[in-house]
């Protein structure tokens, strides 16, 4: 964790004040006043919970929309930016999580993309070639202009869209969670990038929830919560755990298990699962474990290292290539994902939107989803409206949905509440083992609390959970064992009980393999 | 006059409503409530003429077309108002029949119904309006619209086809001649029949290509200049020097095909020599198949106007004058000779050219 | 479904009602533009909905109209788009026409002959729509691109078997073709209307039952859920259990099945023949009906009886002076208008019940939610 002293910064103006922004959509303030001053020539980050309001501030100033109160200041001249091109005239340049590159084309061709350089009627790439070279060399990013993007690791890629933006002029640099795609070491590469960018004068606004990160690569950190600024603090002055609480406003929850309630009984019991990829790449390599009743097995691994093929493995949505899965001492390893189902398996996935609800359906219909073939929502082939209905207003009850009707479709609750509503769900029936990923991801407080309640109640009660999370707090308290997984395969186990973040944060990375 | 639109629509909304959920109604347009007819027997001074074409209608460059000119010669000639309606594509017989009872309706006598797809429809609504004279056009089928009240036009085209295919294998130097049809149905097949039969019958060993381009109920065939230059470009390259395009509209691309090719071609339906459309490429016309449905048009309504209605079936072959070959533009004075022998043993009977395969 | 609130009938009622009104206005403008009257055209169509032979054919074309918008909404229900009910009414129209009108049919009772008829339709329509769907899960091929190349092939086969070697009979002195009369005890016998010369489809009551069916089948069985919640989101169809392939099949089984009915009222209430008249295009319509009833039982209903009415007062426009056409430009631009207007409509709603959930629970929602 170093924090150098940020470069030449004494008596400028600040490359970006943003004061008093203030914008509201219909029925809702996504921000309201928000103040922001980013020295230049330093890495400025913005954290946040998901939702609190970072990426529409965010895109207030890239110029995508409009504030509606409140000025923005750009090296201290006072500017209006009716659109991104305006932002991007004014050096702002845009880095979004998601890359938007053309896998078929060169970096050269991708770079030069929508301003190509012409020389009479024809295009100059020479001229281009070598300013992308020059740009490269000068921040250290290690790009070849002429290789083919699709032939490019996704680290390389991020660096391709730091140098589009460069290559436009960009003095101010605003990183949409950059880290969400990176392996560790990539992680490192970046921030070595970074501050490079910094040592040339360049100003990074860093947006992240990964503390972490924030306090290895920031000189200044703006906390948001519910879309307004909460706090300014320099990362010396605070730990981990403090921003955290900054975040969310109020003490953590504590996240631990009380006494062991592990039984004998094997309820999942995994061996040899391999799962390759299109590519013939192992995603998951030659994996085993087993939970027992009243057991919560946690995964901990960098997100990518196969944590989401596993969960679409075990509920039958993705096919392996190797191994069986036993439940309850059936092997299900060929079994239907509605056949797991009906078995007892409930599963609260990692992207609810993709997943787990239907937005453009009622709270009924989603509790009927997954369990579309088991009372109370159903009589043989037909819907059971009434039954689903009542037991829908019963979730509601139990886990303090906040909704003033089951009849309003899902869109229309915030992700906090959808995510109770399948947290509901998914303990309805039941079920023998639970697979939650990252079951408490970007839901308030309150509700995380709601929802390791409810899991640890399922636990005395005998279920056998596989938990998979970012949050290592979660994953120490909430485990009776915890494993860590990386590149595909389990590394390492630990006990929750002696193991801390940081031991288990590189493991994760692989640096703690020779202890583990 | 705005006023009492508005209330005729509002009473016509409410009757759509009504009509829909109970369909009563107090009005009568079955039987024969057409009024205004003449009786068949006496000379009439003033007709109302209706006229019913197929999908594509006036406009169509083909027999819908020819269709029109007869009946723009009558009304010039005799200044009879008439009223021309046309099909759409998608129809059931209900819509056809519909056609023919508007016609009735609005007084129209006598009914012209262009087109073999009118058979149904025309023997329905003359069998509920005897009074009503009628004409189709390509059709004569017993028990379906043959009736005492009903004239049924039909034509030789395989006689007129038989004679256009012996001019191409006169005119062929590689013995090697097409057929493009434009849309596969019985009544082009007629056209193909003939064709072959007047090639062999000069040439016994000649080949005859033979494509159509598109099949029912795709009528597109009939008027896609574009397929209809593929079609013919492909049977030049394999040889043929001469194509016949019995299709319509889509005869402009086989003559385009042709001149492109420095190659022939022979129209179909009216003199296509002589057609303004198709000036640019008129010099690969060699001669065209005449089928004078203007003439059908005319004379029926010339019949009726001088009290000579005749029912039943009327063929316009080679002898009647119905069909026939074009002469325009000099390119086979040279064979004349031969195929008005040709023509002469048709007309006899030495020569009995069929119908079908 | 939710329920019905005068708030939420208005807005239901809103985008058609809209798309209907604007499209009056362009069609008026055309015609102004053209130089007709469009009161005209006003005057022509309230003639023709006083006729009560219009009516009936406009209820007759709406019924077929009706079976093809239900074929084609079972796919939409999941976003499969059959745009093959085209072939796959003919075909199964043909090889039904060749059944009912065979010899050896004559000598069964009339009620076996008609079921046997239809049955053997449906049984057509939903193998050829089979194809598709056995191509859509095997090799991942589109159902848009196959369903379109079976409509050709479907045409071909068509005019292949309807000839007098295979299924067709040739009658002297006609140009038509068609498969042999269907004689009477094989035929569905029609409601006569008083002042009208055609008569009511007995049929329409098919298209009633396969609405009721439709309805039922999509609301209140898994069945139809499941259909709904593939339709919403396949990642979390899968997730809850759906095998979308089994889905891909079943429902373009289904559609091809009721597709197959679309030319019955048709064959069995008037033609009796497959021949070259038999009215072709339907399957189309039905996609711009299902559309336009937002695949809604009841919308689709009252699309189908709109676009039977417009399409049987052409003759009146024609006799009327107005260019036919104008039907045509109609139809297109409600079409338009209706998607246009479906889609605001949507979003509105959407929004409008974020801020009523957001209002009733007192607490101010982050932009994310709303836009996510």
């Amino acid at each position: 964790m170093s924090t150098e002293p940020p470069a030449g910064s004494t008596t400028l103006a600040p490359a970006v004040q943003l004061s008093g922004i203030t914008k509201r959509f219909p029925g809702v303030v996504a921000n309201s006043d928000v103040d922001i001053t980013v020295r230049a020539g330093t890495v400025h980050a913005l954290v946040g919970e998901n939702g609190a309001g970072k990426s529409t501030l965010m895109k207030i100033l890239y110029g995508m929309q409009p504030p509606d109160e409140g000025t923005i200041a750009i090296d201290g001249v006072p500017t209006a930016f009716a659109s991104p091109a305006d932002a991007i005239r004014a050096g702002i340049g845009m880095v979004h999580q998601h890359f938007m590159l053309a896998d078929n084309l060169t970096v050269l061709e991708n770079v030069v993309l929508g301003s190509e350089p012409r020389k009479g009627l024809g295009l100059d790439f020479t001229a281009a070639r070598a300013r992308i070279r020059e740009i490269s060399d000068a921040y250290g990013l290690d790009i070849e202009p002429d290789r083919l993007v699709d032939d490019l690791g996704v680290g390389e890629r991020q660096r391709v869209e730091i140098l589009k933006v460069l290559y436009r002029g960009a003095r101010i640099l605003i990183l949409d969670e950059p880290t969400a795609v990176l392996v560790p070491q990539e992680v490192d590469e970046l921030f070595g990038n970074l501050r490079e960018l910094k040592a040339e004068g360049l100003t990074i606004l860093f947006i992240s929830h990964k503390l972490d990160e924030v306090l290895s690569v920031a000189d200044d950190i703006t906390v948001i919560r519910r879309g307004t600024t909460v706090a300014s603090v320099s990362p010396a002055d605070v730990t981990a755990r403090k921003l955290a609480e900054l975040m969310v406003g109020s003490a953590l929850p504590v996240p631990e298990l009380r006494e062991s309630t592990v039984t004998a009984t094997e309820v999942l019991t995994v061996t040899g699962l391999t799962v390759t990829s299109a590519d013939g790449r192992p995603v998951l390599d030659d994996i085993s474990f087993t939970i027992h009743a009243g057991e919560v097995l946690g995964i901990a691994g960098v997100e990518g290292n196969g944590q989401a093929e596993l969960v679409e493995a075990l509920m039958g949505i993705r096919t392996p290539n190797a191994g069986t899965i036993t439940l309850a001492g059936r092997d299900i390893t060929r079994d239907s994902t509605r056949h797991r189902r009906e078995a007892g398996m409930g599963y609260i996935p990692e992207d609810r939107h993709r997943q787990g609800v239907l937005l453009e359906a009622t709270l009924w219909e989603n509790r009927v989803l997954g369990h579309q073939t088991r009372p109370p929502n159903v009589r043989g082939p037909l819907l059971d409206r009434r039954g689903a209905k009542a037991d829908t207003e019963r979730i509601v009850a139990e886990y303090d949905v906040r909704t003033p009707s089951i009849d309003v479709n899902a869109a229309a609750l915030s992700g906090g509440n959808q995510q109770k509503l399948i947290v509901g769900r998914e303990m309805s029936g039941d079920p023998v083992v639970l697979i939650a990923s990252h079951p408490t991801r970007g839901v308030d407080v309150g509700a995380q609390a709601a929802i390791w309640d409810h899991i640890r109640r399922a636990r005395a009660d005998r279920l056998a959970v596989l938990l998979i999370s970012a949050d290592l707090d979660e994953l120490i308290g909430m485990s009776d064992t915890l494993a860590v997984i990386l590149r595909g395969r389990l590394v390492a186990e630990h006990d929750p009980a002696t193991v801390t973040p940081e031991q288990l944060g590189s493991a994760m990375t692989g640096a703690g393999r020779e202890e583990g | 006059m705005r006023r009492t639109r508005g209330v005729r629509l509002a009473a016509g909304l409410l009757a759509l409503g009504l009509g829909l959920a109970g369909c009563g109604s107090k009005n009568n347009d079955s039987g024969s409530s057409g009024g205004t007819t003449t009786a068949g027997s006496a000379a009439a001074a003033n007709l109302k003429i209706g006229l019913a074409y197929d999908i594509g209608g006036r406009g169509d460059q083909s027999f819908n077309d020819s269709a029109a000119r007869g009946l723009d010669k009558a009304k010039s000639e005799f200044g009879f108002e008439v009223k021309e309606l046309e099909a759409a594509a998608g129809e059931t017989e209900a819509q056809k029949e519909d056609r023919l009872r508007q016609l009735v309706e609005g007084g129209y006598n006598p009914v012209i119904a262009v087109g073999f797809a009118y058979a149904e429809s025309v023997g329905k609504v003359a069998g509920d309006t005897p009074d009503v004279q009628f004409a189709i056009i390509d059709d004569a089928t017993d028990g379906v619209d043959v009736g005492k009240n009903i004239a049924n036009l039909t034509f030789a085209e395989n006689e007129g086809s038989y004679l256009v295919g012996a001019a191409a294998a006169l005119k062929s130097k590689t013995g090697n001649v097409g057929f493009v049809g434009g849309v596969n149905t019985p009544l082009i097949q007629k056209f193909e029949v003939g064709f072959t039969m007047g090639v062999k019958a000069v040439k016994a060993d000649a080949t005859v290509q033979v494509k159509y381009l598109t099949q029912p109920p795709d009528y597109t065939g009939f008027n896609d200049p574009a397929k209809g230059e593929t079609a013919a470009k492909g049977m030049f390259d394999a040889g043929a020097d001469i194509v016949y395009a019995a299709a319509g509209g889509s005869g402009n691309g086989v003559f385009k095909a042709a001149k492109a090719n420095t190659k022939l071609g022979i129209g179909v339906d009216s003199d296509q020599y002589n057609q303004p459309a198709l000036a640019d490429v008129k010099d690969v016309i060699i001669t065209s198949m005449i089928k004078k449905v203007d003439v059908a048009v005319y004379d029926f309504i010339s019949s009726v106007k001088n009290g000579k209605f005749v029912a039943g079936q009327k063929v316009y072959d080679l002898k009647a004058g119905g069909v026939d070959y074009a002469t325009s533009g000099g390119k086979i004075d040279d064979i004349k000779a031969k195929l008005d022998d040709y023509k002469q043993k048709i007309i006899s009977g030495e020569i009995k050219v069929p119908e079908k395969k | 479904m939710r329920s019905l609130t005068p708030r939420s009938v208005l807005l239901g009622l809103i985008a058609p009602v809209g798309a209907l009104v604007f499209a009056a206005a362009v069609s008026a403008v055309i015609l102004l533009a053209t130089g007709h009257d469009p009161f005209d055209t006003v005057d022509a169509m309230a003639t023709a909905a006083q006729r009560p032979r219009t009516l009936v054919n406009s209820l007759n074309t709406a019924t077929s109209y009706y079976l093809s918008a239900v074929a084609v909404a079972i796919g939409f229900r999941m976003k499969l788009f059959n745009i093959g009910v085209d072939g796959q009414y003919r075909f199964a129209a043909l090889l039904a026409a060749g059944l009912a009108g065979a010899a050896f049919m004559d000598s069964l009772p009339s009620f076996v002959r008609v079921a046997l008829t239809i049955l053997a339709a449906m049984l057509v329509g939903a193998a050829w729509a089979g194809l598709a769907a056995l191509l859509k899960v095997t090799r991942g091929v589109s159902e848009v691109i196959s369903t379109i190349m079976l409509n050709a092939i479907a045409t071909y086969l068509v005019s292949y078997l309807n000839s007098p070697e295979r299924l067709a009979v040739s009658t002297a002195g006609s140009n038509n073709i068609g498969t042999p009369k269907i004689t009477e005890g094989g035929r569905v016998p029609g409601f006569e209307i008083e002042g009208s010369s055609s008569k009511v489809f007995g049929l329409v009551f098919l298209a009633v039952l396969v609405g009721f069916l439709y309805w039922f089948v999509l609301s209140r069985t898994r069945f139809g859920f499941e259909l709904k919640a593939t339709g919403l989101s396949e990642s979390a169809a899968v997730a809850s259990g759906v095998s979308v392939k089994k889905m891909v099949i079943v429902s373009m089984l289904l559609s091809g099945a009721v597709a197959g009915l679309v030319g019955m009222p048709e064959l069995l209430g008037s033609s009796y023949s497959y021949s070259l008249n038999f009215p072709v295009g339907v399957g189309f319509i039905g996609i711009a009906v299902a559309l336009l009833g937002r695949n809604h039982p009841i919308g689709m209903a009252i699309a189908a009886l709109l676009w039977g009415f417009l399409f049987n007062t052409a003759n009146s426009l024609d006799t009327a002076g107005v260019p036919r056409e104008i039907v045509d430009i109609m139809q297109g631009v409600i079409v338009l208008s209706v998607v246009v207007a479906y889609e605001l409509v949507r979003r509105y709603r959407v929004r409008a019940e974020q801020r009523a959930v957001g209002h009733a629970l007192g607490r101010t929602k982050t932009a994310e939610e709303v836009t996510a």
